[in-house]
């Protein structure tokens, strides 16, 4: 394998040493470009108390290409599908390489505190979202408090 | 909206990206060692002999007296551009006898060879003409503690390019062949489909050519350490030089002095793209001013070819990629990476305290003097402006090229469709026969039966497209007479 880039070893070290609130990321010790991260829900979404889940991947173009994003734990949100897969533009089209895994991560955590049904990746739930937002955020805190739920410290 | 196929990239990325799925590092170690043999025993070779010298300096891209006599004109095209290829990954070698202002006018590797698509001569007038930064060894880091001395030291045991990642996995079981040979042709499996060969004919290529690039690099990199040496020797000797070793010193003269080293890395700055510590100027960004190395900056371009991405309509049936009309394929110009502005494009103020290299004194003359001109204004009128689309002014003919194979492809996958059709009624009358007709007959009998309406609507439909195709046809046939005819009156 081909030694590290600088830029992946100073973004690491300083996730580990400068976290941001509600984040955390730690690469794996077997391959330091895939890392393990939860994001806490956000205040006042219907998140809020869960912790998520993810992993990231950085590709070998990285920071040419996006990092590849996907939730492990289940999540009930119009732009997020079964699979985990995440509808996010910076992670797609508007990715540039002055953004970071912290600004991506920082995003992610915005999704949930503001999902996007008009651009959806899970149909049903954008549907559901439409037509009775009420409902389906009572489903999505349901679902934070099912299978999102915080490890006792 | 779920089952769009580009969603599904993300999925596929983590297949192989689970840590322990990469775990071949035993398999290709051995292979590592012995190409690491062959690679010292040709640098060897070199001081003895030329030989190697000619063969890695273009002997190899002359065609073989002998072969491929009889060839079409369509496969000298594809060897045209194999030694295009080659010419471009030629000019990727960092050269220690080629700065600019004490860079150099190639990329130090920070990102992978087959990511370097720039026009290469373009980026070298231009950081030549001073209009772009050249490309400078980057320090993995910078301490302001650093007293002139330590600096000088480390700047001394950079390399001239960044060590190679020998085996890629891509390569792991592609046969290089004699790199010295041109021909190749032996390796490819002759029992493979005419389609197949020629992905593999491909494939060797391509890692023929990678371990080439290596190749000459690490033989400008025995040159580039060599010189060093012999410069450390000079030094350590008398400063009044014999005429002899004057004239040696001239050799070396592409090498910085200290004074130049020193200033170069002094006041230098971390790009904020790659991390990485190098020397100023910087180019900026013409939107925003944010700097940017030459070697993040060669890697920013347009997007590949795509459909426009328009907003979905969740109760609307996603439409097939397949079933897009090919010049709706397009291609926006990079955005800045900082602002996001369109048609991303980058000012370079060039130092006026040290022109050294091309066009300036030689580097190893260099004296540091205390500069009192005041920094220039960025946004002066005469400063150039590059654009992404500057280094690579074949965008458009990519951007069409791609329309084209696309149009073919759906011609082909609209002729596969109608002959598919036309043998699916066969398959449900083979299912209907009973077992004691071979399949020959059965053929035979479906054929000589009624065909079945829909083979006739089917028919219809070809001979109708056929007609229309025709009919095109001659439209162009004539437009272009008339045209020739306007053209010569």
């Amino acid at each position: 394998m081909a030694s590290l880039p600088k830029r992946i070893i100073k973004e690491t070290e300083k996730l580990v040493s400068d976290p941001v609130p509600g984040i955390t990321a730690e690469p794996h010790d077997d391959n330091l470009r895939y890392f393990q991260v939860t994001i806490e829900g956000p205040e006042q979404s219907p998140y809020e108390d869960g912790v998520f889940e993810l992993e990231l991947y950085l590709p070998d173009d990285y920071p040419m290409e996006a990092p590849k994003v996907r939730f492990l734990t289940r999540i009930y949100h119009p732009n997020i599908d079964r699979l985990g897969r995440i509808c996010l533009d910076v992670l797609k089209t508007n990715w540039s390489p002055a953004l970071q895994i912290r600004t991506v991560l920082l995003s992610i955590q915005a999704l949930l505190a503001s999902p996007n049904p008009n651009d959806p990746l899970a149909n049903d739930v954008a549907e559901d979202w439409i037509k009775n937002e009420e409902g389906a955020k009572a489903k999505a805190r349901e679902w934070t408090r099912s299978f999102a739920k915080k490890k006792p410290e | 909206m779920g089952n769009v196929p580009g969603k599904i990239d993300q999925e596929d990325g983590f297949n192989d990206a689970r840590p322990n799925l990469s775990n071949n590092t035993t398999s290709s170690d051995s292979a590592a060692k012995q190409y690491e043999g062959e690679v010292s025993s040709r640098v060897r070779a070199r001081r003895t002999t030329s030989l190697v010298n000619n063969i890695l300096n273009g002997n190899n891209s002359r065609p073989r007296a002998g072969s491929n006599i009889s060839s079409t004109s369509r496969r000298k095209t594809s060897r045209e551009k194999e030694l295009a290829k080659e010419a471009h990954a030629k000019q990727l070698v960092v050269r220690c006898n080629e700065t600019v202002d004490g860079g150099f006018l190639a990329p130090f590797g920070c990102y992978s060879f087959e990511k370097l698509d720039y026009d290469t001569t373009v980026v070298k007038n231009l950081i030549i003409k001073r209009k772009l930064a050249p490309f400078y060894t980057p320090l993995q880091d910078f301490d302001e503690s650093w007293t002139r001395d330590e600096l000088i030291k480390i700047v001394d045991g950079l390399p001239l390019h960044d060590t190679f990642d020998e085996n890629l996995e891509e390569f792991e079981d592609v046969p290089i062949g004699n790199l010295r040979k041109s021909a190749y042709n032996e390796l490819i499996d002759k029992s493979l489909s005419k389609k197949e060969q020629r992905r593999m004919h491909a494939k060797i290529f391509r890692a023929r050519l990678y371990k080439k690039r290596i190749l000459w690099q690490e033989n400008e990199n025995e040159s580039f350490l060599e010189k060093k040496l012999e410069m450390r020797e000079l030094g350590n000797k008398a400063i009044n030089l014999k005429d002899s070793q004057n004239s040696q010193a001239k050799k070396n003269c592409h090498f910085p002095s200290d004074d130049l080293k020193y200033t170069l890395y002094r006041n230098g700055s971390e790009c904020p793209i790659c991390f990485l510590y190098f020397a100023a100027p910087f180019n900026y960004s013409k939107c925003c001013q944010q700097p940017i190395c030459t070697e993040c900056f060669v890697q920013i371009k347009r997007a590949d070819p795509h459909f426009p991405h328009d907003e979905v309509d969740p109760t609307e049936p996603p439409t097939n990629d397949n079933e897009k009309d090919p010049n709706l394929l397009t291609s926006e110009p990079a955005n800045c990476p900082y602002c996001a502005t369109a048609n991303f494009s980058i000012t370079y103020q060039p130092p006026t305290d040290r022109e050294t290299g091309i066009g300036g004194m030689p580097p190893d003359t260099y004296v540091y003097k205390e500069c009192i001109t005041a920094k220039p204004d960025a946004s002066e009128p005469h400063v150039s402006v590059i654009t992404s689309d500057t280094i690579r002014p074949d965008w458009e003919t990519k951007l069409n090229k791609e329309r084209s194979r696309l149009m073919r492809r759906s011609a082909n996958a609209t002729a596969i469709h109608i002959s598919n059709r036309l043998i699916d009624p066969n398959h449900s009358s083979r299912r209907n026969t009973s077992n004691s007709v071979t399949p020959i007959q059965e053929e035979s009998t479906s054929a000589s039966r009624s065909p079945e309406p829909t083979i006739n609507e089917i028919e219809d439909q070809m001979v109708r497209e056929a007609i229309r195709l025709s009919l095109e046809d001659q439209d162009n046939r004539k437009k272009s007479k008339s045209r020739n005819a306007t053209l010569r009156p």
